[in-house]
């Protein structure tokens, strides 16, 4: 297999995988007994999330050499989920139940 | 001075109507994660105290499960590509037994919860979490198939399609990406 190919596949697995990890951290920061609402937690798993899934877009998908259109719906699709996500958030937020 | 070098061709990987589809499926997704962040930020507390029923390092492993897996039928299509299809053969049958065993780990995960006295109708959270996770394990059945029918195209010379073999990996990416944001949204997010 192309050698090149072959260690770039390799190395957005370990990136993946160590983003993964780090999530695993955060999620474990004050144990599971007692999970606290944080904002910061939410909005970053969010965007944490999009940014796995666009590398997988990218990259396991081969969307980088794929005509720019296809690039952009991926991007599109990226996007107008975290802005939709973070709003619904917002929006749950602000009309929280009593 | 110019570059003589030409730039390598863009292509579509697959079929474009799998794209279509990968596209139209990621949308309903955003609907239904959409629909499920507002009624959690409506009732945190609620759907905070069921989520710390959940084992956080079993939805890690699921993730790391499916990523693996991406990575292995990524790396089996670049090897049909040059034409090692011993290998392209051993990276999709390494997929189908990441899939499996990321099929084993969510019942487990669901017969656990089931004993434990959690299931569809305990609350909004575990709604959300059977459904989320049951319309996904649906998902990963169908892409089983897909493999399937992707070693069955690279064992037998007659039947070889490159094309074929993209589009059966850009079905199992979905699933993998599908996983990637309902680990964060039921898993990871406060």
């Amino acid at each position: 297999m192309n050698a090149r190919f072959e260690k770039r596949l390799a190395a957005v697995w370990l990136g993946l995988s160590a983003i993964t990890l780090v999530q695993l951290g955060v999620g474990s920061i004050d144990g599971r007994d007692g999970l606290a609402p944080n904002a910061a937690i939410a909005a970053s798993a969010i965007a944490i999330a999009l940014f796995k899934v666009r590398l997988i877009f990218r990259e396991f998908m081969e969307v980088r050499h794929a005509p720019v259109l296809l690039g952009r719906l991926t991007d599109l699709w990226v996007v107008l989920t975290g802005a939709i996500l973070l709003g619904g958030y917002l929006a749950g937020t602000t009309f929280a139940v009593d | 001075m110019t570059s003589t070098a030409s730039p390598q061709p863009r292509f579509v990987p697959g079929q474009p109507d799998m794209w279509a589809f990968v596209l139209f499926e990621a949308f309903v997704f955003t609907a239904y994660f959409t629909v499920y962040v507002i009624s959690r930020a409506r009732d945190l507390e609620v759907f905070l105290a069921s989520q710390a029923q959940l084992d956080l390092s079993v939805g890690a492993l699921n993730t790391l499960m499916l990523l693996t897996s991406s990575w292995s039928v990524a790396r089996c299509v670049q090897a049909a590509r040059e034409g090692s299809f011993a290998a392209a053969t051993t990276n999709a049958c390494l997929t189908i037994l990441f899939a499996l065993g990321f099929l084993v780990s969510k019942v487990v995960e669901w017969a656990t919860k089931i004993a434990q006295g959690f299931t569809f109708t305990t609350d909004e959270f575990f709604s959300y979490y059977f459904f989320l996770t049951g319309i996904h394990f649906l998902h990963v059945l169908i892409g089983l198939l897909v493999l399937a029918v992707a070693v069955r195209e690279l064992r037998d010379p007659a039947r070889r399609s490159q094309e074929l073999v993209e589009t059966c990996a850009t079905y199992w990416h979905t699933v993998d990406f599908l996983w990637v944001m309902i680990f964060a949204l039921l898993y990871v997010m406060r």
